[in-house]
């Protein structure tokens, strides 16, 4: 998987978060105050807009204070009944179905069966509850108020907040059901779609070499299973008994070998290692240049905007990824690295042989910097190395330093005086005794063939933890489609307070849209997008211009700039508010097998939240200044 | 609170002293469009004060205001000027509905719950316990002779069975103030006498009880003081009884005469001074009085009650 973004640190986000969004909340409430205060100025001249404006805002304190959960639970009960009313059980009739005619058309025997099932049934319980409670939450509060039953209702001492927030609770309750049943028979579909075994019998099996060395009359064998979901899985069975069944589409069987009967029965389990949640710890990357000096960045190799950078190969450029925490107890055994890398080719030569690359271990106090793996590799292809703990083969070890390049002059670390080549000298380094300084290691990334280039990004190569529990992994990933359903209750329900139904549904599907796109948006607004802003790149799609080209100087030119200049404040503002919807979907991790760590839900749990207390604010402050008897 | 029966008996003298429950100043409601042009002036400048205990009839055609007015009295519209002002709080403040039962002109309900559902409901949205809910619930059902449809969802009901289960959720608080928009439009005429009935007995309870009405019948027989609305105007306010009074003919009524007593009774009021006008019996004057009002305002445009005192006649 190529996940594009830092994964953010929960302790690290969430400072700098609150402030902005506190910020935000305050334009917000300034631009919200300020418009009513207009409008009450419009309707009933400024002497009395100021009294109104006040006394608004003192009731609101009182309104939002004096929430009765009694009132917001029957309230949400109410829309509950609602849903089960329009019949929301149709959308899972649908899903049954789609399930159903999806399990004809799913592939288990393609390369990766797991991800084809997994983003299956992840987009379709995203789209069909997405799509149900924009529509519950967008047309309910309109229905009410234009079949006037929300008249016998506002008469009571309900307040507006709840009559809001009861919506928003009982459509996200209803949701949540719905979700979780789904969820369950999603589960059972995946698992089942997948599960299969393979038979080997004996005439499978064949001995490797009649010269090998026969250990009580036995030899290795060596043979392939049944094929199954189109595919075979090779087995080796020594004669020590000990057997090895090879992974093939994701998973592999454990092999079973009756011998009591005297000819050996062969029996194969279910698949495993299909549905996995792989922990990747993630390091601290830099890069260090052609000369072998440290740099942020490596070389850009044309998409500027792109996260990932270039080393060159054939020279000291390397990506250095530094981890921390790196203890015995975590990892016994060595460091099991994964890594997927972007390979640059200068020229084509051999398109089906990768590039070579190698990979270092290095001490960050001593410098002691041994190159254990050379592997090759070609572009975005995940590759799994190991490195062993006790390291016996080699190809280098040198005690190399790094070098910073400041302004105020050059720094090695460690300082010349301290460097010791006879750290290098050894026949076999220990990981935890040469190579980790308190917990941290750098992980060095080379590219051996010169005018090749590897482009390298922070999540790019991980350690790999012990695996997290695919099934936790899976609930997860309905979270994230839960936090989305829940905004999207939110702005519906809130839209709804002042546009009529299908008015508020097509609101609040450009917001999701909108927060799809925020990030192109963003870009947008920024000019980071080639051939400009907005209306520039319109004159240029008129005028079929080059989108590099400068455009000719000019007062058009100039206006058109100044307007963008407008217009991408304006984008700006809108794609800042509305919610990053495509952060909130973890298909794709769950999908390509990945644990959603704690942070990362932790971040988008707040995130959510930060969202909708202004958006039932609003829905709150448009119910109660509208008249409901219009 | 029980005393106020016999007060509403005695002249308005007695009225003033009682807590005024419902006061509006000068307000006026205008429809707009979504332009903010003017539409209609649903209701203008309306003076009107509703004492504690009394049973107070809008009386009026149908779009002279009436419901607009009581819209406007429970926060349902916000006036365009002026003031509405329910237990001396703002007719916006939710507060205020603690104490307010509410019948609309037509019953909203939500048709997918029944009758036990729905007085739930309402009954949670005043924060009631759910022993006293329940209680009330079931007293309310049994009341409007519903105890053998509670199951059933109200939009198998009836008309006049969807009125019942409105009024009992508008009865679920045990409300000082009662709202009745049109209390008897779809009743039969045995439904529509148990709702005055009804209504008189709240009246006893000690509720003050604003209704509205297009049936002169129906605010005849209930109302302590009735106004009248027509075009958004207040134009005759007043107790009923003092309104039909027609100060300037005297009206006399006895046992069947002979036709030499009818003579000499004439003889006796042309020696004083006066004139037969009329000797049979009397009409429905309500009636008269309300067409007298619209012809009346119809050639004299503009003229009208103000200022929230009683008026005795014209
Ligand atoms: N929502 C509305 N928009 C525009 N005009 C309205 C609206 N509601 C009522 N009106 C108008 O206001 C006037 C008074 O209506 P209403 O108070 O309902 O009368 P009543 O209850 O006495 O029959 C009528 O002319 C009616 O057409
Ligand atoms: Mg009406």
């Amino acid at each position: 998987m190529v996940i594009e973004s830092d994964i953010p640190q929960f302790a690290e986000w969430v400072g700098l978060a609150a402030r902005n969004w506190l910020i935000a909340l305050g334009c917000l409430a300034a631009i919200g105050v300020l418009f009513g205060f207009l409008v009450a100025t419009l309707r009933h001249g400024p002497g009395s807009a100021l009294r109104i404006t006040v006394g608004v805002l003192r009731n609101a304190l009182a309104d939002i204070g004096g929430i009765s959960p009694r009132r917001v639970l029957a309230l949400a009960r109410l829309a509950v009944k609602e849903a089960i009313r329009r019949r929301v059980v149709v959308a899972f009739a649908v899903f049954i179905l789609v399930l159903l005619f999806a399990g004809w058309f799913l592939d288990p025997g393609s390369s990766d069966p797991a991800r084809l099932y997994l983003g299956f049934v992840l987009t379709t319980t995203s789209y069909l509850v997405l799509l149900l409670v924009l529509f519950l939450s967008a047309l309910s509060l309109p229905a009410d108020i234009t079949s006037r039953t929300l008249h016998t209702v506002v008469t009571k001492p309900v307040r507006s907040s709840e009559i809001v927030l009861g919506r928003m609770l009982g459509f996200t309750a209803m949701g949540t059901g719905l979700l979780v049943v789904m969820g369950l028979t999603s589960y059972v579909f995946v698992v089942r779609g997948l599960s299969h075994t393979h038979t080997l019998g004996d005439d499978d099996l064949a001995a490797v070499s009649q010269t090998a060395a026969e250990v009580g009359g036995k030899v290795t064998q060596t043979g392939q299973t049944s094929r199954v979901h189109s595919h075979r899985h090779k087995v080796t069975i020594e004669p020590s008994g000990y057997h090895e069944v090879d992974s093939a589409n994701g998973h592999s069987h454990e092999l079973q070998i009756d011998t009591s009967r005297g000819a050996p029965v062969y029996h194969l389990g279910p698949p495993q290692g299909a549905l996995l949640a792989r922990v990747p710890v993630y390091g601290k990357l830099r890069f260090r240049d052609r000369e072998g000096a440290d740099t942020e960045k490596g070389i850009n190799v044309g998409d500027e905007w792109f996260y990932r950078s270039y080393i060159q190969g054939g020279s000291p450029a390397s990506a250095i990824w530094t981890f921390t925490g790196i203890t015995p107890e975590r990892f016994p055994d060595g460091l099991p690295v994964e890594m997927s890398i972007g390979v640059f080719r200068t020229f084509k030569g051999n398109i089906e042989k990768g590039v070579f690359g190698s990979l270092s271990l290095r001490n960050p106090k001593t410098g002691l910097t041994v190159e254990t793996e050379v592997f090759e590799s070609r572009e975005f292809e995940t590759k799994e190395v190991y490195l062993p703990r006790q390291i016996k083969s080699f190809s280098s070890a040198q005690v190399i330093p790094r070098r910073l390049v400041t302004p105020s002059g050059e720094q090695t670390i460690p300082s010349p005086d301290q460097i010791n080549p006879a750290l290098a000298e050894k026949k076999q380094f220990d990981l935890y005794e040469d190579l980790v300084a308190e917990g941290e290691v750098e992980v060095w990334l080379r590219c051996l063939e010169p005018a090749q280039y590897f482009g390298a990004g922070q999540p790019d190569l991980y350690l790999r933890a012990r695996d997290a529990s695919f099934a936790l992994n899976f609930a997860k990933g309905y979270l994230g489609i839960w936090l989305q359903m829940v905004l999207i209750v939110g702005f519906g329900v809130m839209f709804s307070t002042f546009l009529s139904g299908p008015v508020a549904m097509v609101a609040t599907l450009g917001a999701l849209v909108g927060g799809m796109f925020s990030g192109f948006l963003t870009d947008l607004a920024w000019g980071k997008v080639l051939g400009g802003g907005p209306i520039e790149a319109l004159i240029r799609l008129v005028t079929q211009q080059n989108q590099i080209t400068e455009m000719d100087p000019g007062l058009r030119t100039e206006a058109a700039q100044m307007l963008d200049r407008v217009l991408q404040y304006f984008l700006w503002a809108i794609s800042a508010i509305l919610p990053p919807f495509g952060e909130f979907n973890y298909a794709d991790y769950v999908a390509y097998g990945f644990d959603i760590s704690g942070d990362l839900m932790l971040v988008r749990l707040f995130s959510a939240a930060a969202y909708l207390l202004p958006v039932f604010l609003a829905g709150y402050f448009f119910l109660k200044t509208r008249e409901v008897a219009r | 609170m029980h005393s106020s029966t016999t007060q509403t008996d005695s002249p308005p003298a007695s009225t003033t002293q009682t807590e005024v429950v419902i006061e509006t100043r000068n307000l006026t409601k205008v429809y707009r469009d979504f332009w903010g042009r003017q539409k209609v002036r649903a209701l203008k400048a309306l003076d009107l004060e509703i004492r504690r205990g009394e049973i107070f009839g809008l009386l009026g055609p149908n779009g002279s205001g009436k419901t607009t007015t009581i819209k406007l009295l429970l926060g349902l519209l916000f006036p365009t000027s002026g003031q509405a002002l329910v237990f001396g709080r703002e007719a916006t403040d939710v507060t205020k509905n603690e104490r307010i039962g509410y019948l609309p002109e037509e019953s909203y309900l939500y048709r997918f719950l029944n009758a036990e559902e729905t007085l739930d409901f309402y009954g949670r949205l005043f924060n009631m316990p759910s022993a006293i809910r329940r209680q009330r619930a079931a007293d309310l059902i049994e009341m409007v002779g519903l105890t053998k449809t509670k199951r059933r969802q109200l939009k198998e009901y009836s008309k006049g069975m969807t009125r019942r289960i409105a009024l009992a959720q508008a009865l679920i608080n045990d409300p000082e103030l009662v709202v009745l928009d049109e209390p008897t439009t779809g009743l039969d005429p045995i439904g529509t006498r148990e709702m005055k009935d009804l209504i008189l007995r709240l009246r006893d309870e000690g509720k003050t009880i604003l209704m509205c009405s297009h049936l002169l019948a129906d605010v005849q027989d209930v109302c302590d003081r009735i106004g009248i609305l027509y075009q958004g105007e207040l134009k005759e306010l007043g107790r009923v009884d003092s309104l039909l009074k027609v100060r300037d003919v005297t009206e006399i009524r006895t046992t069947t005469l002979s036709e030499a007593a009818k003579e000499e009774i004439q003889q006796v009021v042309r020696r004083h001074g006066g004139e037969v006008q009329f000797m049979g019996n009397p009409t429905t004057t309500l009636e008269e009085l309300f067409l007298h009002i619209i012809r009346e305002s119809e050639a004299h445009p503009g003229r009208r009650v103000r200022g929230g005192a009683d008026s005795n006649g014209h």
